[in-house]
């Protein structure tokens, strides 16, 4: 009974850091158009 | 151009062999710990490569001292100052950054360089923020973020990073906060494209806000997954790789251009050591021909004109991109 519950408890607290890793930061927009344009010429005069 | 390149691995490597087919070069001198590696890259390079491992003569032996150790630079910086060479510092440790910086008062005195971060992350990104900037009348913010590493001591020191303590600058102070927190997905050029990316113990903010007076904030990111957040606090658990995969930078800069707010975001895409390698034997050539901007210690934001060093680094096959069309959010700091 006593492994059984410092098993659920390893778990729970398992689950606790799992979802704040999971959830901490805000993430981002994907670009809504345009695109990547390599330097040259003109760019590097 | 006489060049004394003090480690030889994935950057170091690479740097001396760009030294040799970039220009004219009298006298090559290599050095490493290990001697056979030395050996195996003088044989392979050819003449004017020679090895030497005699240290402290070595520095002597070059105009330009590029070292590409993974610590010890500051001592071995110093020493080459007080012998009358340049110097070009690959490394990308805080605190190795930080001393290597406090090294501006005797290099200024002896009209040397030091060229600190002459890498892909710091290095380029210093130089495609001084060129994102071109045109700004105020720059507010910098914000890099960088995917890869080079050879294992970058990876390890990618390891530390992301346990360590982040050096952020915001409103004229400086601000740490822990590694591995932050998340903010970036995007990468073609073919990297998104990834969360988190703080880190990066230096480019201390090298960056020298060159950009009145910026308001300067933060740095490097790509990481979740398991990587986790066990950046232990023990690396296995050997890292010869050598990194692909890898990318990305520098977002906001300001004011006139009377408008804008921002522009370059980057690039390379394997980390190749690129570091080619930007720190560009920076040996340009401090021994005289074309770095004062003599003293500084990141390459402060000491190159961006525009013939991006130039420079394209003709080596190094090259940056623009992001053009909508931006996408930016990284909240």
């Amino acid at each position: 009974m006593k492994a059984l519950k410092r098993a659920v408890l390893a778990l729970g607290i398992g689950g606790l850091v799992a979802a704040a890793l999971r959830l901490r930061g805000s993430g981002g927009v994907p670009p809504q158009g345009g695109g990547w344009r390599e330097l040259s010429g003109p760019d590097l005069r | 151009m006489r060049a004394v390149v003090v480690g030889l691995g994935a950057v170091g490597a690479r740097a001396a062999r760009q030294l040799l087919s970039s220009g004219p070069i009298e006298d090559l001198v290599l050095v490493d710990v290990d001697l056979a590696r030395a050996a195996a890259a003088v044989e392979s390079f050819g003449d004017p490569a020679r090895l030497d491992d005699d240290l402290p003569g070595d520095l002597a032996a070059g105009d330009v001292v590029v070292l590409t150790l993974p610590e010890g630079h500051r001592a071995l910086a110093e020493r080459a100052i007080d012998r009358g060479a340049d110097v070009v510092s690959t490394i990308d440790d805080c605190a190795e950054v930080k001393a290597l910086l406090a090294l501006d008062g005797a290099a200024r005195a002896r009209g040397r360089h030091v060229v600190v971060g002459a890498a892909f992350s710091p290095g380029m990104t210093c130089v495609l923020a001084m060129h994102a900037a071109a045109g700004f009348e105020q720059v507010d913010e910098i914000h890099v973020a960088r995917v890869g590493t080079g050879g294992p001591a970058c990876a390890r020191q990618r390891h530390r990073a992301l346990s360590g303590r982040a050096v952020d600058w915001r409103d004229g102070g400086w601000l740490e906060r822990p590694g591995g927190s932050g998340r903010e997905l970036c995007w990468f050029p073609d073919p990297v494209r998104a990834l969360d990316c988190y703080r880190a113990a990066m230096p480019e903010a201390m090298l960056l806000v020298e060159a950009f007076p009145g910026v308001r904030r300067v933060t740095a990111r490097v790509s990481a997954t979740r398991r990587d957040r986790v066990t950046a606090h232990l023990p690396m658990l296995r050997p890292p790789h010869p050598e990194g995969q692909l890898g990318a930078v990305r520098v977002e800069v906001r300001g004011r251009r006139g009377v408008a707010r804008a921002e522009r975001v370059l980057g690039a895409v390379d394997r980390p050591a190749v690129a570091a390698g080619a930007v720190a034997a560009l920076a040996a050539r340009w401090a021994a021909e005289g074309r770095l901007a004062r003599p003293g210690a500084a990141g390459l934001g402060v000491l190159a004109e961006p525009t013939g060093f991006l130039a420079g680094l394209a003709e080596r096959g190094v090259k940056a991109a623009v992001f053009e069309g909508a931006t996408e959010e930016g990284i909240a700091g």
